[in-house]
């Protein structure tokens, strides 16, 4: 259970900087709006990666499932910010 | 969802739940008494000050001028005014007092409505006590990222347990089954947890925000804004009006006109809080901050250089920041402060229940992992978990019901009182857990200690009117309910903890057979094999 659990609160708070860094990266929206934004839905992404890392049947399983999601978000980050 | 992954995410919400049980309790049970944080500091305070009058001019230039006479205040240091209000007829002042290069030490005066100084209040802080055990624990330094923590996994188990429960939560959704053990704890789980779904998402959610904020302002700071952290303030709409110190002595004058100004500009604000920075310097600048009564979670703020009234900054809207304006909304919510005292009662009412929700969590553990076979049950485990659902959730409201006796009847001048009453509290809690880890009865303790419990409680407004009947009376006369208020609060939760002992900790002989006959029934199946 620890092991899910780690696996859901790293990947997890990586992956709602991550995807909420996307969002402020690629919408067209004034600053202090889009940091309300990123602020409403980052909490809720988090807490939506662990409830998801705990459904997997083992810790192994739940690494490399979330690890296959957060790779992607973190290269479009790159991508973004070298654009930028 | 495949059965496996319902199954894995079942025994996750129970072991999550069962981990962060007994912090969430202390931060849900606080939390909820917190929403009367105001009416307890006055409960503690008022009857000793009694006012006659319910509204006199507040004079900011006399009362700066007392205290500047008394006190050497510290330049560099924080004086902060919290106004009388319609519903708070005294004022309170803070300010940190230079004893020497060195040594500051904080001040807290008590003010009648027209502003004169009336007492101290460094020893009455039952209710900030509450408050700050809601969201740090009285940790230093760390307990507000812990308590983050914590609302993070509670977050996870209400997410986990709306999956879990997905299939069933509309048909199910009054089932009720009083007659059945299990069958009455799950059902009050899962029927207090959809009713107060929306409730509990928002406390979760604020919580985070409140604690762990800063985890996305570092990320935000270092990813967007190359690491310029003030840039990111500037964003989120952070005003700086900080003046330079000059160092030349000027005494602080003309605060009475200022906020006539203030109150001018700002149109329709009830002014809460004034503070002073860089008291007694030429930089001197005084802060104005209120909200607009007329509309939901709208802050208002201005501020002057005091020695010119310069207007260093001025908002109507929040800070005209949509973060700002945000954080306004989600702290309204989180407080309840938004529609006076009816919201804070439901609030109550649901926080109190999500207490209950966490308890009955946890007896629905104990009662599954106490019925498994001695060779597989985790004694140790089981006790402790015992303990501290008896120790822990009680303890926290039996030390909490002391703190209020003794909020009562230590005088209020008595120095280090503050102190003594957090100690008594820290004491009680920790005694009720070791007491709890040595009691094999459990049932029989939870349901002893419930009721002293409940006492305690009850007693507290019967030792009001012994004590300070004549304080009390004087500020019902002029229409100041809070001591009426918290009275009821402890009244209700006395209530909620004599039917919890009666119905939920009881051990009914019924209970007893129900179990014997279970065990014969276990035995005899066991044997069957073997027979044949």
């Amino acid at each position: 259970m620890w092991s899910r659990t780690f696996a859901g609160l790293i990947i997890g708070l990586l992956l709602s900087v991550s995807i909420v860094l996307n969002l402020n990266l690629l919408l067209p929206i004034k600053e202090d709006t889009m940091l309300l934004i990123g602020l409403l839905l980052a909490f809720p992404i988090w807490a939506g990666i662990q409830v998801w890392a705990y459904s997997f049947t083992s810790a192994k399983k739940a690494w490399l499932k979330l690890s296959l999601v957060l790779i992607p978000s973190v290269l479009i980050n790159a991508i973004l910010l070298s654009l930028r | 969802m495949n059965k496996d992954s319902l199954k894995a995410l079942t025994n996750a919400h129970a072991w999550v739940g069962l981990v962060i049980s007994t912090i969430l309790f202390i931060i849900f049970f606080a939390g909820s008494i917190s929403l009367f944080r105001d009416d307890i500091n006055a409960w503690e305070l008022n009857p000793h000050f009694a006012v006659n009058e319910q509204s006199e001019k507040f004079s900011f230039d006399s009362l700066i001028n007392e205290v500047a006479q008394e006190y050497n205040i510290n330049t560099h240091g924080y004086f902060i005014l919290s106004m009388p209000t319609a519903e708070q007829p005294l004022a309170n002042l803070y300010f940190e007092e230079k004893i020497s290069e060195e040594e500051h030490v904080d001040q807290h005066l008590i003010l009648a409505p027209n502003g004169k100084v009336i007492g101290k209040g460094n020893g009455s802080r039952w209710g900030d006590f509450l408050y700050e055990l809601h969201y740090d624990l009285h940790i230093p330094e760390v307990g507000l990222y812990f308590v983050g923590i914590v609302s993070l996994f509670f977050f996870v188990a209400l997410l986990s347990g709306v999956v879990i429960h997905w299939r069933k939560i509309i048909t199910k959704f009054f089932q009720y089954r009083k007659d059945g053990n299990k069958d009455k704890l799950l059902d009050a789980h899962n029927l207090i947890g959809v009713m107060g779904l929306p409730f509990h998402i928002m406390y979760a959610f604020s919580g985070l925000v409140f604690n762990l904020l800063i985890i996305y302002q570092i990320s935000y700071a270092v990813v967007l804004y190359g690491g310029d952290q003030n840039e990111l303030f500037k964003a989120a709409g952070v005003v700086d009006v900080h003046l330079d110190e000059t160092n030349i002595v000027m005494p602080v004058q003309g605060i009475d006109n200022l906020f006539l100004t203030a109150k001018d500009s700002l149109g329709e604000v009830a002014i809460d809080r004034v503070s002073i920075d860089h008291f007694g310097d030429e930089s001197a600048s005084v802060t104005f901050r209120g909200a607009d009564k007329s509309q939901f979670s709208t802050r208002k703020e201005a501020t002057y250089h005091i020695a010119s009234g310069r207007v260093l900054y001025l908002t109507k809207d929040n800070f005209d920041n949509d973060l700002r304006g945000g954080l306004s909304v989600i702290s309204s919510l989180h407080f309840g402060d938004f529609a006076g005292y009816l919201i804070r009662v439901l609030f109550f009412i649901l926080g109190i229940g999500t207490c209950y929700i966490i308890l009955t969590g946890n007896l629905m553990w104990i009662q599954k992992k106490a019925n498994l076979r001695a060779e597989k049950q985790n004694a140790l485990g089981l006790k402790v978990v015992y303990a501290m659902t008896t120790g822990g959730f009680i303890g926290t409201i039996f030390a909490s019901a002391i703190g209020f006796v003794f909020a009562r009847i230590i005088p209020i001048d008595t120095l280090g009182r503050s102190d003594l009453i957090s100690y008594l509290f820290f004491g009680c809690l920790f005694t009720a857990i070791v007491v709890s880890l040595n009691i094999k009865a459990q049932k029989q303790f939870a349901a002893i200690f419930l009721k002293i419990t409940a006492v305690l409680l009850a007693l507290t407004p019967i030792l009001d009117w012994l004590f300070v009947s004549q304080g009390i009376m004087a500020m019902l006369n002029v229409g100041y309910y809070h001591v009426i208020v918290v009275e009821g609060m402890l009244l209700s939760l006395a209530l909620f903890c004599w039917l919890i002992a009666a119905r939920l900790f009881v051990n009914k002989r019924t209970e007893v057979n129900e179990t014997i006959t279970e065990s014969i029934n276990v035995s005899v199946q066991e044997q069957t094999p073997l027979s044949t």
